[in-house]
């Protein structure tokens, strides 16, 4: 064969990219797999570039409690919808077995949420003797540059 | 050259050209890796507890409790009834905190029983302003280390 590579006495140039193609697809898929199974809950228009709120790893764990205000007319807990009566009930359940340091409900509310409907998703957490509550907000980014104020 | 393609001599090149696929990869995963959510954070605010109809009693109000009201009309902030700037324009308010903060450390009104600066400070707003606008309130307050934050719930107005 004419194109048989090695065979004659001149060096094959080419980088065999086989091996790599392999690497890169099954990276690509495992990004594609594990990005939709980081998102929790349902999708909310944070507050941004906030600059003091503390980080917070227990957010992102799947037994806290997070209620989520995406518009005026819905509540959520994970991705399951609830009304506002059923809420405290809900919350009630999930927060039972935790000890009393740990006991914070997180609050993820779009910015255009009337305040009245946020007091409205507190009521409902006090009323389980819950008295502190986490806002989820979008931290800055460290290093960009802040706007002179 | 021995492979000089498949023009001349009788068979194709059984050599695909990868690279633009590499290419096109190789953005994907970048792509991929950068959306990938970051670490989450959040503002800590606690609420009063509710107020029991059998325990009624009147508490002794704190004198060196501060509270923060917005205004719903103006989007005016005031600070203990004196205006402290805007919704759009915190800095006032920050900056009005920290001449507080600073000038209890040096008169040492400290919280009772304790020597740590009093610092508590509650937020009252009606109910028909944005939860944005409240965020922006709280940060503000957080920045000038105001601890712990209250959330004002009860006898809100429209």
């Amino acid at each position: 064969m004419a194109t048989a590579i090695g065979s004659t006495e001149e060096y094959n140039s080419e980088i065999n990219v086989t091996p790599m193609v392999d690497v890169m697809l099954v990276l690509l898929i495992i990004f594609m797999v594990v990005t939709p199974l980081l998102q929790q809950g349902v999708s909310v228009n944070l507050p941004r570039d906030t600059i003091s709120p503390d980080a917070d790893a227990d957010i992102a764990k799947d037994t806290s409690v997070i209620i989520a205000i995406p518009d005026n007319n819905n509540f959520y807990i994970g991705k399951e919808q609830y009304p506002l009566n059923v809420l405290g009930e809900k919350i009630r359940d999930k927060m039972k077995d935790k000890s009393p340091d740990k006991r914070i409900v997180y609050i993820k509310s779009g910015v255009e949420v009337d305040y009245g409907r946020v007091v409205e998703a507190i009521d409902a957490i006090r009323k389980q003797d819950i008295d502190k509550i986490g806002l989820i907000a979008d931290k800055r980014k460290t290093g960009e540059t802040a706007p002179a104020n | 050259m021995a492979m000089s393609g498949g023009s001349s001599s009788g068979g194709a090149t059984p050599n695909i050209n990868v690279t633009p696929l590499i290419d096109v990869l190789l953005v994907l995963l970048i792509i991929f890796m950068v959306i990938t959510p970051s670490k989450p954070s959040r503002f800590e605010a606690k609420v009063p507890a509710e107020p029991k109809p059998e325990d009624q009693t009147i508490a002794k109000p704190n004198p060196l409790t501060l509270v923060v009201a917005i205004n719903n009309a103006d989007k005016k902030i005031t600070l203990n009834n004196e205006a402290a700037g805007d919704v759009t324009n915190t800095a006032d308010l920050t900056n009005r905190l920290l001449a507080i903060f600073k000038d209890r450390e040096a008169s040492g009104a400290f919280r009772e029983g304790t020597n740590e600066v009093e610092k508590t400070l509650f937020i009252k707003s009606p109910r028909s302003v944005k939860y944005g606008e409240v965020v922006k309130v709280i940060d503000a307050v957080k920045q000038a280390g105001a601890q712990p934050i209250g959330l004002q719930i009860d006898d809100l107005t429209d």
